[in-house]
């Protein structure tokens, strides 16, 4: 069974742009989302493999969606795509257990070597 | 009458360039500023020019406030003009976040040194993100203690068709200090604006 | 066509400072403008540490600014209103400015080199000289209307509306602070007599002379002014009305003893003054007091000084 994938991201260019740089190889079902509580509904209800998270949300950003997913133990992985890239920004998101840390907007070829890496693809 | 308005896929669109262009400009500002800075990448709003006298009114009752302005002209026809409005009381923070001595500069020469980086600094990302180029206009002072900023405001505001709001918080260790800008676009450049983000749009 | 031809020409005749500076902030060009106005040479100065080249600039500021500029790769301002010069450098207009150097509106444009690596900035220099001077004439004619609002024409003393606007504003003082604040108000006695016989001119001169000689008489903090045609009040903030009716009686019998000269006749003038002090009563109150005191004083004879009582 394919993988699922979801993209949480406010902005549909932002989700739109994500969606055309994933690798061509990867195989997964890709489900949307645009704010932090959505997403965590989703993932509550549905089996997640892979978020690719955007910080600046509204309702509830991604840093509080980070938490959420600590905290009840969900077991999905999560590769942060955000326009914050202060170092400070960075190191607090992979505190919270997140894989790796792309800067928007994301590039296609840095996207595949972090997948590649986690043998995503 | 000429529709200046944006579907929400240009607003959209729009929006999620500016939040780019923020963060790199808030990178770049953290690493020159020292690490103690955070910025946030900031709320972006596009509303009607005459939204905002009274908006900004209501939002700082009684307080003095400084207004500085700095066009901006890039390629392709577009081109504006930033707004930064500051509260008075924030002036030695400011100061301290910029490393300057009470001695050496006026407190008009530190808000007009401040507006200058946080908006510049921005709009080359802007720019960046649109694929074109700045330049820019000497930040001038439009209001200051002896003006009410909300009339300047609307005057000032009258003359454009577009604005896009953005409210940035800084945070420092020690201090915290608010400011808020105006990003306004006259009525052809907000064509052209739009001509560039349907271009943007239609690669994805 | 090819362009490389205008950059020579086009920088030495230039009516703007160009500088450009390496990223340790030595002079890598200057053009014509400044090199004939500083009285360098390119040759001279060339990788050299500008703080060294021209003396006298602010170096902590500058070196913000120029260290601003290369990391953010974002332009800064520099402009007379808040910096008046930069460069001590002179200007056009020796004779009509009061300013010893030019004042100047600076841009400071981050630049690379074609190589990609070599980072420098370009600082523009523009002459202000004409705007300062306009300014500064245009704060000196705003200084003398201001003059000129709050003064009457005739006496040069203070008019009426300024006059009651500073009664406003030290009643109010009083209030807030508990300080005593008294008010004098006099008349010229018998001035329509004084006008029949000498003329207006003469009335004018008289009233001229009066103002100079009792403004002689009073502290700097006492606000003379001209109330209507021959009355005229003094606040004398910081006087209880045992004082206040102290200075009414000199002044009542220094005018008295001086005769003014017109025209080569000496007229003696005497007035009458009513005296009252602020008690929480408004400003007009306390003029109507005032006034009211001033009637009783010219009820009984003239030349004397009345004080307000609540009876």
């Amino acid at each position: 069974m394919a993988l699922t994938a979801l993209i949480c991201d406010d902005s549909l260019l932002a989700r739109n742009q994500l969606k055309k740089s994933l690798p061509a190889d990867f195989d997964a079902n890709i489900i949307t989302a645009s704010n932090g509580l959505e997403a965590l509904a989703m993932l509550r209800t549905q089996e997640v493999g892979i978020v690719f998270l955007d910080l600046t949300m509204p309702e509830l950003d991604g840093i509080g969606v980070l938490e959420a997913i600590k905290s009840e133990g969900m077991d999905c992985l999560v590769i942060v795509v955000s326009a914050d890239i202060q170092p400070e920004m960075q190191k607090r998101v992979m505190d919270l257990g997140a894989l790796a840390f792309i800067q928007k907007p994301a590039n296609a070829a840095k996207l595949t070597d972090v997948m590649h890496k986690y043998g995503l693809i | 009458m000429t529709d200046f308005s944006f579907s929400e896929e240009q607003r959209d669109g729009l929006q999620e360039l500016v939040n780019i262009a923020m963060g790199l400009a808030s990178d770049k500002l953290a690493r020159y500023l020292n690490t103690l800075v955070h910025l946030q990448v900031p709320a972006i709003k596009l509303v009607k020019t005459d939204y905002l006298p009274t908006h900004f009114a209501n939002r700082y009752p009684q307080q003095s406030m400084t207004m500085i302005s700095l066009g901006f002209f890039g390629d392709h026809g577009l081109r504006g003009e930033t707004i930064m409005l500051y509260q008075l009381a924030n002036v030695d923070t400011i100061a301290k976040l910029l490393g300057y001595n009470n001695d050496d500069s006026s407190e008009a020469e530190m808000l007009t040194d401040i507006s200058s980086i946080l908006t510049t600094t921005f709009l080359n990302g802007l720019a960046e993100q649109l694929e074109n180029n700045f330049s820019y206009a000497a930040p001038r002072i439009l209001s200051s203690r002896d003006q009410h900023f909300a009339e300047k405001l609307a005057s000032t505001a009258k003359q454009w068709q577009l604005a896009l709001q953005v409210d940035i918080r800084y945070q420092l260790i020690d201090y915290s200090f608010n400011c808020d800008m105006i990003l306004l676009i006259p009525g052809e450049a907000v064509l052209r604006l739009r001509v560039i983000l349907d271009k943007i749009l239609a690669n994805f | 066509m090819q362009l490389d031809w205008l950059l020579q020409p086009l920088l030495s005749q230039l009516n703007t400072g160009v500088l450009i500076l390496d990223s340790q902030h030595n002079v890598v060009f200057l053009n014509q403008f400044i090199t004939r106005r500083a009285d360098l040479q390119l040759a001279e100065v060339e990788g050299k540490l500008v703080y060294t080249v021209f003396s006298g600039l602010p170096e902590a500021w500058l070196r913000r600014k120029l260290d601003g500029v290369l990391a953010l790769q974002a332009p800064a301002f520099s402009s007379w209103e808040q910096r008046q010069y930069i460069i001590k450098l002179p200007h056009l207009r020796p004779v009509s400015s009061d300013s010893e150097y030019m004042a100047q509106n600076c841009s400071m444009l981050p630049l690379t080199a074609p190589d990609g690596v070599s980072q420098y900035v370009c600082l523009l220099i523009e002459d202000a000289t004409d705007a300062y001077v306009y300014q500064h004439q245009l704060q000196q004619s705003m200084s003398m209307l201001e003059l000129a609002n709050r003064t009457d024409g005739l006496t040069g003393v203070y008019n009426r509306s300024y006059w009651q606007s500073q009664l406003e504003y030290e009643t109010q003082r009083a209030a807030r602070y508990q300080h005593p604040v008294s008010l004098l108000l006099f008349d010229l006695d018998k001035f329509k007599q004084l006008n029949d016989r000498y003329g207006h001119q003469g009335g004018d001169a008289v009233l001229i002379e009066l103002s100079a000689m009792i403004t002689e008489l009073l502290r700097d903090t006492d606000l003379l002014g001209r109330y209507g045609g021959e009355e005229f009040g003094i606040i004398l903030p910081e006087t209880n009305l045992a004082c206040a009716q102290l200075v009414a009686n000199r002044i009542c019998a220094a005018v008295a003893a001086q005769k003014i000269l017109f025209n080569g006749q000496s007229i003696a003038v005497t007035i009458s003054i009513g005296v009252a002090s602020y008690t929480n009563q408004t400003a007009d109150e306390l003029i109507q007091q005032a006034d009211m005191a001033l009637y009783n004083a010219k009820r009984l004879g003239r030349n004397q000084v009345a004080v307000w009582t609540a009876d």
